[in-house]
């Protein structure tokens, strides 16, 4: 993203500068002068990301237990991975967040802006801050707080006794079939206040004009909705289904925090299984190579993503 | 952004850090010889200040806070300064603390791990002998601690710490509900204990408290497959003894008991959901009547239910125990190995010995401790002396090699929710192991 934001802003520059002197070593230097705008910002990012991971990848060819002696291994440590189960499923489940990461959340997001879009109200800041607020916390402190809603003896499982469904009561974040949804919701929870006060923003770009038309036309408000706010909203959905895919494949904190992955591996994402082959098993190779294959997938269903939104000129 | 995660941003610390390096990743071999186990080495503490630091974790550490100033009394040119660090982050960052430039002098250590093959830890066979530890501890108590040559198999080779105290795994009881269940003493055979759980499903109590969020129900695993295949056969496959298996009559038994235990409804049905901590805490409000734990929990659970905690080693033909010593080792990179080795020598003395017993670890010497009869503490005395007699101490399995723990969460909860048969759960332990042992 900051890329495909740098050049834009390098587009933007040369167009105004370029026509007043169309002189070759102008042209060049002119292209130079937003290059050095953005030198500051390039060098971190050298450093801090694209060198870490091009290290990384270095790493991953090798056998290394990050503090002895390495061997070189060739692309044993991404055979392991491919071969090794509960990685693969690691994958799968970093996938299948997004799902609660996302998609729900922009859906959610999408019902709610238009709702409060329509009717303004007094309150609106207090509760433009009170659904925002859970983007602000720490994630540890949110994985503990529901951690302790889903215990055994938790306030979830003294609801359904409240209402008499004492049947379904249960620790929710061992059991095999409910520790996923469990912990997914917590991604809806976070995501949804982001992706509210995007598209929220959003629909007060969207012109007027275009409601008018609609409703000269005799468009009541769900045709409205469809036909209106959902199209002008493509940019701003872009920008939430961006950046909490990218959560939800990076997922880390939550997870680590409320299940550790389990029970099995029924929980088990990609940044859990990398901390402990680093830190547990002292695979650092093993670790490396996962970590590129999911940057690498990352980085596939951003280019996806930006292909399937991107507005057609 | 924020849920960038942690282990990736260390990663890219120490990758940027690595980056600065050679080719290789890591450092290779310093060309240091390895200490010899011959060398000549001086006992006693060195003249002049001498300042050491010591890191540990807050359970195992306790009993530092008292244990220290008694040894800095005797030699008061000697200072220790002490860190603790809860026991996963322990666990994780102590390789890299031994690697760095600014490595603590005494560590603790809750397994080997790779701090002997990587060439972290000193080797301390010198000290022992000069130090004559070797016919103060029984063999099994420094047999975890010893390496052999290929620096991962145990139980045999040079000695690479010493241990400060005991820990042991067994079944703690109450008294009162036991009492209630019309049953008069703890059960001394497997028999008895199933017998007792049958009893007291039938009288409405939760016969086991297991906590399982952990992987604790390895446990009674364990222990009912250490009594059953017998703990010097059993011993073996904990210390990464080549060409030893998992798939033992004894630990088939322990895996079956646990499934069979969990059919019949002796445990809770949650306790997949249910850590430790939890299950402590409702085993001392009276949830449950027996549940197999280790003494480091005793004083809080002697502290809540007073007369009615009970302990005995876990019933079977042999008294067992799951244990381990609390342990020190020292740095390669200390420069003050001399006076370490004296505080580790201290380690075995009296004035430890009953820090260490107040904390609920046990010294290797309970002649040194005394306990009021009736009490946990008394409890524990007995069974410590017992499976000494019967030489049981086995190591925990969760130790066997870096990623067993892990392994042993994933599988016993995989168990004990249905998910897999006996004989799955021990291939998949036994595969585990044969990575690093193979």
């Amino acid at each position: 993203m900051a890329d495909s934001l740098a050049n834009r802003v390098a587009v933007r520059d040369r167009t105004v500068v370029a026509p007043a002197t169309p002189v070759r070593a102008r042209r060049s230097r002119a292209r130079l002068v937003p290059l050095l705008y953005t030198a500051p910002a390039l060098l971190f990012y050298a450093a801090f990301v694209i060198a870490p991971w091009l290290h990384s990848l270095w790493i991953s060819f090798w056998d290394w237990n990050g503090i002895g002696v390495a061997t070189w291994a060739g692309l044993d440590n991404y055979r392991e991975i491919l071969a090794d189960p509960a990685l693969r499923l690691s994958l799968v489940h970093a996938f299948g967040l997004i799902l609660f990461y996302s998609v729900i959340p922009i859906c959610f997001g999408l019902v709610l802006a238009a709702l409060v879009a329509n009717v303004p109200w007094k309150g609106m800041p207090f509760v433009r801050t009170v659904i925002f607020l859970p983007q602000i916390l720490p994630l540890v402190a949110v994985g503990s707080v529901w951690k302790l809603f889903f215990d055994d003896d938790g306030p979830f499982n003294a609801l359904l006794r409240a209402v008499g469904l004492s049947d379904l009561t249960r620790a929710w974040l061992g059991d095999f079939t409910w520790a996923y949804p469990a912990v997914g919701v917590v991604g809806t929870w976070v995501s949804t206040g982001l992706c509210f006060l995007l598209l929220y923003s959003g629909i007060g770009k969207i012109d007027p004009a275009l409601y008018e038309a609609a409703r000269l036309d005799g468009a009541g408000a769900i045709h409205e909705f469809w036909h209106v706010t959902v199209p002008g909203l493509r940019r701003e959905m872009s920008v939430a289904a961006t950046v909490t895919v990218i959560a939800a494949l990076a997922s880390f904190d939550v997870v680590y925090v409320m299940t550790a992955g389990g029970p099995g591996e029924s929980t088990l994402v990609p940044g859990v299984a990398i901390y402990r082959l680093t830190f547990t098993a002292g695979q650092v190779g093993t670790a490396c190579a996962l970590a590129v294959v999911l940057s690498l997938l990352t980085c596939a269903v951003m280019f996806a993503l930006n292909r399937l939104t991107r507005e057609k000129t | 952004m924020k849920s960038m995660t942690s282990a990736k941003s260390a990663l890219s610390a120490a990758a940027v850090l690595l980056a600065l390096g050679a080719c290789a990743p890591g450092s290779s071999s310093d060309g240091e010889p390895a200490a010899d186990a011959n060398a000549a080495v001086q006992t006693g503490v060195p003249a002049g200040p001498v300042e050491l630091n010591l890191i540990a974790t807050p359970e195992s550490g306790a009993a530092m806070k008292d244990i220290i100033p008694a040894f800095q009394a005797k030699h008061p040119n000697v200072k220790i300064n002490y860190v603790d660090t809860t026991y996963d982050d322990y666990n994780k960052s102590l390789n890299l603390a031994l690697s760095s430039d600014t490595s603590p002098d005494i560590v603790l250590l809750n397994a080997v791990g790779t701090t002997v093959k990587d060439q972290l830890i000193l080797n301390l066979q010198p000290y022992a002998k000069a130090y004559g530890w070797e016919s103060a501890y029984p063999a099994g108590q420094l047999n975890q601690w010893r390496v052999a040559k290929d620096g991962t198999t145990l139980g045999s080779g040079d000695l690479y710490a010493a241990p400060a105290s005991f820990s042991q795994v067994g079944l703690y009881y109450n008294k009162a509900t036991l009492k209630k269940l019309g049953i008069d003493a703890a059960p001394a055979s497997l028999e008895d204990l199933e017998a007792a759980l049958a009893k007291a499903k039938a009288g409405g109590e939760t016969p086991l408290q297991l906590g399982n969020k952990e992987g604790h129900a390895s446990f009674p695993i364990q222990l009912i497959g250490q009594s059953t295949d017998g703990p010097a056969a059993y011993a073996k496959w904990v210390f990464g003894e080549g060409g030893s298996t998992f798939d033992t009559a004894g630990n088939t038994k322990g895996a079956q008991s646990i499934t069979d235990w969990g059919t019949k409804g002796y445990y809770s049905k949650d306790a997949n959901g249910i850590d430790l901590q939890g299950a402590v805490d409702k085993f001392t409000k009276g949830d449950g009547v027996f549940f197999v734990d280790g003494s480091w929990d005793s004083k809080k659970i002697g502290d809540a239910l007073k007369g009615d905690a009970g302990f005995v080693p876990f019933p079977g033909p042999k008294a067992t125990a799951i244990g381990t010593s609390v342990a020190y080792g020292i740095s390669r990179k200390s420069k003050n190995a001399q006076a370490a080795a004296a505080f580790l020598d201290f380690l075995r003395g009296p004035e430890a010995a009953k820090a260490s017993f107040a904390q609920g670890f046990l010294p290797s010497d309970t002649s040194t401790v005394t306990a009021e009869p009736g009490t946990i503490s008394a409890d524990l005395i007995a069974a410590w002396n017992k499976v000494n007699a019967d030489d049981g101490l086995i190591g925990f399995n969760n130790n066997a090699t870096a990623t067993m723990n892990d392994t042993l969460v994933a599988e016993t909860q995989k168990l004990i929710a249905g998910k897999v048969d006996p004989a799955t759960f021990i291939r998949a332990v036994q595969s585990d192991w044969a990575k690093t042992h193979g």
